[in-house]
């Protein structure tokens, strides 16, 4: 593809604000989105969760019976994606023709736990139709569809935390392949007890806060939120008069093949899909400028990724400011892959290096290793590199570019 | 039970279990349920189905039935007072 593959329109919802503009702030004043969780209760060792700091009430131009049953991550998506599809500048044609990428993990589990916690306590005889409806993934490309008018493609990957990051290495691949000049690429999720009980029992959770990177971390800490990003023929971008913002110049997918919940110790899955993200950019590892990396901040996932990072980037990896934005806005699982890329494209075109909260003692195997200290740093920037690893060993690498890179 | 107190149940049912964003005091008696009023659709029928047999125990078997029980309040009302258990 001559021009490349564009992305003209991000949005973002998440603790750290209710669209980019906010998270860009966020960013750039290293603000700090975890606190207590307040959305249900929770008994266990963990109380803390970046929750959404705002849930916007819609209608997007919908049925009143449907904006109504809409889930809290249905909710997030819509805004998510109307952001990004105004900031593109997408007409209602340029819609029409657009496809729809998704991926989230738990879609409208909040809801229907809800709804499964009245009928066992015997105030509803029957389950509430409405209050499940909103159980499937697919709810949430559907709702975009009807909200946007989008009418060409539409998929929902579901790939674990790395759902989203999926989605985009997707919509690139049908715009690559000519089946859409332009598509929306969104991830969603929203905390819900099932994530959150889950994860405490599976002992992932950093009882105060997550720590990316730090000796001492000891789990992640859940967020939610949504973003989507518009990927786009740049040609067809620059034709329409859209301003290029980033390129995705690349993506790598491989699989662990190895546990359902552990990262593979030796990180060969993680490191195939940054080595085929890397050829397919046709970029060398000296060329990496920035890594927003997974980093959860269990134990585990920290000391694979570094290893995977130092495997494949070498004696570049010293000279790579590394942060984990999961330290700013949480893990949003489904909405991960996402909001980094969204993340990992305002790094790109305003030089900012956001920081990595939480970090006390850097840990020693990584001494040599620039993990940006708080509040964060600026610096021009040319490429990057985003790292996504599900649950199950499904790891995705995206490489974007500066929009001027070409 | 007295007709006017059944008619200001049904509408509270109306807004309490579909979440209605309306004072159960605008529900007009003698307007269609479905259609533009309250913006309700389908689905919504499905569940009001289920609300009105758990609260007044009656049964609403088929989409016939439904269609005629649930057309306006004072249908409902009138559905239920024939059909309930005495």
């Amino acid at each position: 593809m001559p021009g490349g593959i564009a992305i003209t329109g991000l949005g973002a919802l998440s603790a750290l604000g209710r669209d980019t503009a906010e998270l860009t702030a966020g960013l750039r004043l290293g603000r700090d989105g975890i606190g207590p969780l307040t959305l249900f209760a929770h008994q266990g060792r963990c109380a803390t969760a970046a929750e959404a700091a705002h849930v916007p009430a819609g209608p997007w131009g919908l049925p009143r019976a449907t904006v109504r049953r809409l889930s809290r991550p249905d909710r997030l998506a819509i805004a998510a994606a109307a952001e990004a599809c105004t900031q593109a500048g997408l007409d209602a044609d340029a819609r029409a023709a657009a496809a729809v990428l998704a991926g989230a993990t738990t879609g409208g589990m909040l809801e229907t736990e809800e709804a499964y916690r009245r009928w066992r306590a015997g105030e509803t005889r029957r389950l509430r139709t409405s209050r499940v409806l909103g159980t499937s993934l697919a709810s949430s490309g559907a709702a975009i569809s009807q909200a946007l008018g989008i009418f060409g493609p539409q998929e929902t990957m579901a790939t674990a935390c790395s759902s989203s990051a999926l989605a985009i290495a997707r919509a690139g691949d049908l715009v690559r392949r000519g089946v859409v000049p332009a598509a929306v690429a969104v991830g969603t999720d929203a905390l819900c007890r099932l994530t959150f009980a889950g994860f405490d029992a599976l002992q992932a959770l950093d009882p105060e806060r997550c720590r990316p990177f730090d000796r001492h971390r000891r789990g992640l800490t859940l967020g939610e939120g949504a973003a989507a990003l518009v990927v786009e023929d740049a040609d067809h971008a620059r034709a329409r008069g859209a301003e290029v913002r980033a390129l995705l110049l690349g993506w790598g997918t491989a699989t662990d093949a190895h546990h359902p919940t552990a990262p593979r110790p030796d990180g060969e899955g993680a490191m195939a899909a940054l080595r085929a993200a890397l050829a397919m950019a046709g970029l060398p590892a000296d060329a990496v400028d920035y890594v927003n990396a997974h980093g959860t901040g269990t134990p585990q996932n920290d000391a694979v990724e570094m290893s995977v990072l130092r495997a494949v980037l070498g004696t570049r990896l010293a000279r790579v400011p590394v942060s984990s934005s999961k330290s700013q806005f949480g893990h949003t699982l489904g909405a991960a892959g996402a909001l980094e890329a969204v993340v990992t494209v305002l790094a790109l075109t305003h030089g900012i290096l956001p920081p990595t909260l939480g970090v006390r003692e850097p840990d020693e195997a990584w001494a040599d290793v620039d993990v940006v200290a708080e509040p964060g740093r600026r610096a021009a920037l040319a490429t990057a590199i985003t790292s996504s690893y599900g649950f199950g060993g499904h790891n995705v690498t995206l490489v974007l570019g500066r929009g001027d890179a070409r | 039970m007295d007709r006017d107190r059944l008619r200001s149940e049904v509408k509270d049912l109306l807004v309490t279990g579909l979440r209605l964003q309306v004072p159960s005091t605008d529900i007009q008696d003698d307007v269609p349920i479905f259609g533009e009023g309250l913006g309700l659709d389908s689905i919504d029928a499905l569940e009001l189905v289920v609300l009105v047999e758990e609260q007044f125990r009656v049964s609403i078997p088929d989409e016939e039935v439904g269609r005629k029980a649930l057309a306006s309040v004072n249908a409902l009302v009138d559905f239920i007072i024939a059909e309930r258990p005495a």
